[in-house]
């Protein structure tokens, strides 16, 4: 329990930090900006109550916020996709998963971890790219950057996965 | 009764769930540019002090650009100055009686300026905002113009005693009134969210003329910017659908994706003026 906690605390600052400080300032070609902060509500561990996850995605998704001076927008997208993590984990994964566990390649196996990232990421971004876009709309454009963020979010996302430690350790 | 406490206590993530959606929408829709919410910004102290951290470190990593933009500076003023003294002593040359330049004690130019450091900045968002280390406690305040060395930036939003947030040229909420440099026709500057180089200027009377390539300055019609600050030059121009105006693609002077040092411009009239207009506006 309390490894747990230390765990998603470590995660949530080093993520944070990441994403303020280097991430947000990636733009490439003017386009792509990864939100790689998602891997802390994807490693959430599998059997977190729902309103944990909702909680701490919302969480997260704040603090982003006030990093960035994008009041909300950040925020409204993450507890959206807190709240549709546990039905996207059964979809793809069955019920019979052990609780405790933590999603990576090694416990749903490399096509299941890549597909749940995969509607993860895509829900997330349509979402906050939508809500950033009530103020300003250009469909066109809008596709491209939500297209260009969820290859970019999903590349860093499956790299890191494949060199994080725990990951490995974890499967046993 | 303890069945709807059951489901009450089943589905409470859903209420979570909808709690936090209205909570996060709330922030979305309240915090309009004018009345930014503090707590959130990034004026905020320790948003503010990580940032200005980072700030602070990857200003050494454009040096080289900086140095370089000074030199230009420097030589332009340089060429001014030179200028100015040749004319100035052609005035002595010419009149007889010419006894140098004495100009008005009583007549003071307005503008005064505080420099400043970007400590964060954003260019590829749809509203973008800077925040630069300067604040009230060094004299800034809202609705102050924002230059750089080479041109119009934005206008101070919101401040708290060492930062400030600005609205630069980048957001569809900042318009400024500005010319073609050399025609006293003024239109309106505003920004179209794609390229963070170009930025469109409407409303410009179609018998005003100019070229590709001509320079765009402020109008100094707000008070908040002195008349003549580089905005940027022609790049494209078209005719509006109702055919009496021009739009025209501007690019901008200022690189907001390498923005470094800023220049706040305080002008110590703006409050006398801006009443003076409101009067007006309330007697019609």
């Amino acid at each position: 329990m309390i490894n747990n906690i230390l765990r998603g605390f470590f995660y949530f600052v080093v993520l944070v930090l990441i994403q303020v400080l280097v991430l947000n300032n990636i733009h490439f070609l003017r386009v792509a900006t990864p939100f790689l902060y998602l891997y802390f509500i994807l490693k959430m561990p599998v059997g977190t109550s729902r309103t944990n996850v909702v909680f701490f995605s919302f969480l997260i998704g704040l603090v982003i916020d006030i990093f960035s001076n994008t009041p909300g927008m950040h925020a409204a997208a993450c507890t959206f996709a807190g709240f549709i993590r546990e039905p996207l984990i059964r979809l793809f994964m069955g019920k019979d998963l052990p609780e405790g566990i933590y999603p990576s390649y090694k416990t749903f196996g490399y096509g299941g971890f890549f597909r749940y990232t995969l509607l993860f990421v895509v829900i997330h971004h349509v979402t906050l790219f939508l809500i950033e876009s009530l103020t300003f709309f250009d469909p066109l454009f809008l596709a491209l950057r939500i297209g260009a963020s969820v290859v970019t979010t999903i590349l860093l996302i499956c790299t890191i996965e494949a060199f994080n430690i725990e990951s490995q350790k974890s499967g046993e | 009764m303890r069945k709807l406490l059951d489901f009450l206590v089943r589905k409470r993530h859903w209420f979570l769930f909808i709690l936090l959606e209205v909570v996060s929408l709330m922030l979305v829709y309240q915090n309009n540019a004018y009345q930014r919410n503090i707590m959130f910004s990034s004026a905020n102290v320790i948003t503010g002090h990580i940032a200005s951290v980072s700030g602070y470190v990857s200003s050494y990593l454009n040096l080289r650009e900086i140095n370089r933009e000074l030199l230009e500076r420097n030589g332009e003023l340089e060429m001014e100055l030179l200028e100015l003294q040749d004319q100035l002593d052609m005035m002595r040359a010419d009149t007889v009686t010419f006894s140098g330049f004495a100009p008005d004690s009583t007549e003071h130019f307005p503008y005064s300026f505080v420099m400043a450091n970007v400590v964060n900045n954003s260019v590829t968002h749809l509203s973008n905002y800077i925040t630069v280390n300067r604040g009230r406690k060094d004299g800034v305040e809202p609705d102050m113009g924002v230059v750089s060395e080479r041109g119009v930036v934005g206008i101070v939003s919101t401040v708290s005693d060492h930062f400030a947030v600005v609205i630069p040229l980048l957001n569809p909420k900042f318009r400024l009134s500005c010319k073609v440099l050399g025609s006293s026709y003024f239109g309106t500057l505003s920004w179209n969210g794609r390229n963070a180089r170009f930025a469109n200027l409407d409303e410009l009377p179609r018998h005003v003329e100019f070229e590709k390539g001509d320079t765009i300055v402020t109008s100094g019609y707000s008070a908040v910017f002195p008349a003549g600050i580089i905005v940027g030059k022609v790049v494209d121009f078209e005719k509006q659908h109702d055919d009496n105006f021009y739009s025209l693609e501007v690019e901008l002077a200022t690189d907001f994706q390498a923005l470094n040092n800023v220049r706040i411009i305080k002008n110590y009239r703006q409050a006398e003026q801006k009443n003076i207009e409101q009067e007006a506006k309330r007697n019609d």
